[in-house]
């Protein structure tokens, strides 16, 4: 470990630093603060003007009005059936894929993998119009199937386990050809267990964009009752800000960061780890 | 519950490369064999072709009286300790050694009589409870020892089990294992390109080299008649030395050969009138050697490197023509780098190699 340097240059350097990173913390928050104190401020106060929200009285109105009446639960809990759904989809099938790429013989391995690589070049964009195309032929949009399907070929997530099995030695697994175990049971039993970083780090990624998820949602479920978040709270800033208030509205969005701001605080560990791999060691 | 292991013309082709060619050797119930040779050799293949991690281009295994070579690692009845140790890192020590008995279904009870009875053999029963990123290098050992002992095999397969132990723990470990070895009584296999470990376990020692087998033979058999050149300067420390020869003179007794720059040496070697004296050489042991007084009759070697190793002393020098020689002398050897010493040789411990290699030994007991 690096000592600390106590030399004066060192010491106004680091104090230099921690303004820099001071400002573009408050930077950051700023917004933040903002869309949370909107969302504690009653809504005929914040018509008049939004300088109201530097003033007491704060009040929860807001948010008991989500949960009494507005469709936002719905949209949550569609929210949560995609995300949950499409993390636990790519989670088992980004897993399947790289245990086969990685230790399984079969023909046009390579082929594939690289095929599978060649994906991640691919844009949403050039594929949105074909695929929405087929949802409509099979029927999909409008339905959590149609929301979670298209995003569950992760061809980010087969790299990823498919470096992770690869990492583990082989031996591992010849260990447990000797303990008289079946292949799937090796998969099951012995590696899977293993990838467990990996799979967090894939979940929390999976989970966090399928939440925050905007485009696929807006092609594809155009019934209101099948809005995800994303498309529900911007179709209220649109069509109905001025009706149910900017109050209501913060409200709304906070509602909606709740679950990211959760993953967050409990895998931040994983988090770093994800962002920051293979910068270290 | 352990057997004999017959190793019948195996070859082991990967496309057109050969790793291993006709091997052919059989083990007998509880013997404890060692395979020792280079890198590259072919003896982990060779170990691992009867695991059953690698399959057989050509020729058959049987263990017992069974041809195991078309089974299963997991049906052939052997257990394996890797060089790795190969635990399964998210399971605890109990349950790395029960794994195996939780597969094909043994009673509870049996497993943990099995799993308990091995951690008290091994010492390990306190650390049964533990995962094996808290566990010492010589512990895991131990644990991938256990994970074997449990499985009550016909065989035991050690793949260079000691390679990551520093050299205390080696030493130690390396007699345990002949412990273990004594109190089982079961079939082991070793693979090392450690000569020490090889003469240390071994009741017989296989040597490997360029995908076949050289030699079998026990430790001081291999040690004291080498097969061939090959085998004569891979086993010992320090290494035999090679003096070429000139010239042989053949005498009812044993030849006489005259070796550059070290003049006549009379042998009690016979060797057959094929012999092929065409880059012939005479080998010699460094502990059959002696530093005598000047006016003795012996070799002059100018002494360029010296080993003091406690209980004697190792003299790497070289003879008036160039030729390298390692002689032998007491610990309290007062020669010193730069040093010219007479070196006297025991010819009836002398070894000639032929131009293919091919060892000649003496007819005396050595």
């Amino acid at each position: 470990m690096k000592a600390f340097n106590y030399s004066p240059e060192h010491l106004t350097s680091n104090r230099r630093l921690f303004w820099i990173a001071a400002v573009l913390g408050v930077i950051m928050m700023a917004p933040v603060a903002w869309i949370i104190g909107l969302s504690l401020k009653d809504n005929a106060e914040l018509l008049r003007g939004t300088e109201a929200v530097f003033n007491m009285p704060y009040t929860l109105v807001n948010y008991a009005n989500i949960l009494e009446s507005s469709s936002v639960f719905g949209w949550f809990m569609n929210s949560m059936i995609v995300a949950v759904g499409q993390t636990f989809g790519v989670l088992l099938l980004s897993s399947l894929a790289g245990y086969a790429f990685a230790r399984l013989e079969f023909p046009f391995r390579k082929t594939l993998f690289i095929i599978v690589l060649f994906g991640l070049a691919v844009p949403e964009q050039a594929v949105i119009i074909a695929r929405h195309q087929m949802f409509n032929w099979f029927d999909l949009h409008n339905t959590h199937i149609g929301l979670i399907l298209p995003n569950l070929s992760s061809a980010f997530g087969v790299f990823l386990m498919t470096q992770f099995f690869r990492a583990i030695p082989k031996e591992i697994d010849e260990a447990a050809m000797l303990d008289n175990t079946s292949t799937f049971r090796i998969f099951w039993k012995v590696l899977l267990p293993l990838t467990l970083p990996a799979q967090a780090t894939l979940g929390i990624f999976t989970f966090l964009q399928a939440w925050n998820d905007y485009w696929w949602p807006l092609i594809s479920a155009t019934k209101s009752d099948m809005y995800t978040l994303t498309i529900g709270i911007a179709s209220s800033q649109t069509n109905f800000a001025q009706s149910e208030g900017l109050g209501f509205l913060g409200a709304q969005a906070v509602f909606a960061s709740l679950p990211v701001v959760i993953v967050y605080i409990f895998f931040q560990r994983h988090i770093v780890t994800a962002v920051s791999g293979g910068a270290v060691k | 519950m352990s057997a004999s292991i017959s190793i019948k013309n195996i070859t082991k082709r990967y496309d057109s490369v050969t790793v291993l060619d006709d091997i052919n050797l059989h083990i007998e119930d509880g013997e404890f064999v060692v395979f020792l040779g280079p890198s590259g050799c072919g003896k982990s293949t060779l170990l691992r072709m009867i695991a059953g991690l690698e399959s057989i281009t050509e020729g058959s295994i049987d263990i017992g009286e069974k041809r195991i070579d078309t089974l299963p690692p997991g049906q052939r009845g052997v257990a394996m300790v890797f060089q790795s140790y190969a635990l399964y890192p998210h399971m605890t020590t109990r349950q790395n050694m029960a794994f195996g008995l939780e597969n094909v279904k043994v009673a509870q009870d049996e497993i943990d009589r099995r799993v308990n009875d091995a951690a008290k053999i091994l010492e390990i029963d306190h650390l049964l409870d533990r995962k094996p990123g808290r566990l010492s290098g010589g512990q895991r050992q131990r644990v991938a020892i256990g994970r074997a002992i449990v499985k009550e095999p016909k065989a035991f397969l050690f793949d260079e089990p000691l390679s990551n132990l520093d050299a205390a723990l080696r030493g130690r470990t390396r007699l345990e294992l002949a412990q273990l070895h004594q109190r089982l009584g079961s079939t082991m296999i070793f693979v090392t390109h450690d000569q020490v470990e090889a003469m240390t376990l071994a009741d017989r020692i296989v040597i490997m080299h360029n995908q076949k087998i050289e030699q079998i033979g026990t430790p001081m058999e291999i040690y004291q008649y080498p097969a061939s050149r090959f085998v004569a300067e891979f086993v010992g420390s320090p290494p035999m030395s090679m003096l070429p020869i000139n010239s042989i003179e053949n005498t009812p007794d044993g030849v006489t050969v005259e070796v550059s720059g070290a003049g006549k040496v009379v042998t009690a070697i016979v060797l057959p009138p094929e012999f092929n004296a065409t880059n012939a050489v005479i080998g010699i042991r460094a502990e059959d050697t002696a530093v005598v007084a000047a006016e003795e009759d012996g070799l002059d070697l100018t002494i360029k490197v010296i080993e003091r190793l406690g209980d004697r002393t190792l003299l790497y020098g070289t003879l008036i023509d160039g030729t390298d020689l390692i002689a032998e002398d007491s610990g309290r050897s007062k020669v010193k780098a730069g040093d010219m010493v007479r070196v006297s040789i025991s010819p009836q411990a002398a070894h000639i190699f032929d131009g293919d290699g091919l060892a000649y030994h003496s007819q005396m007991e050595v």
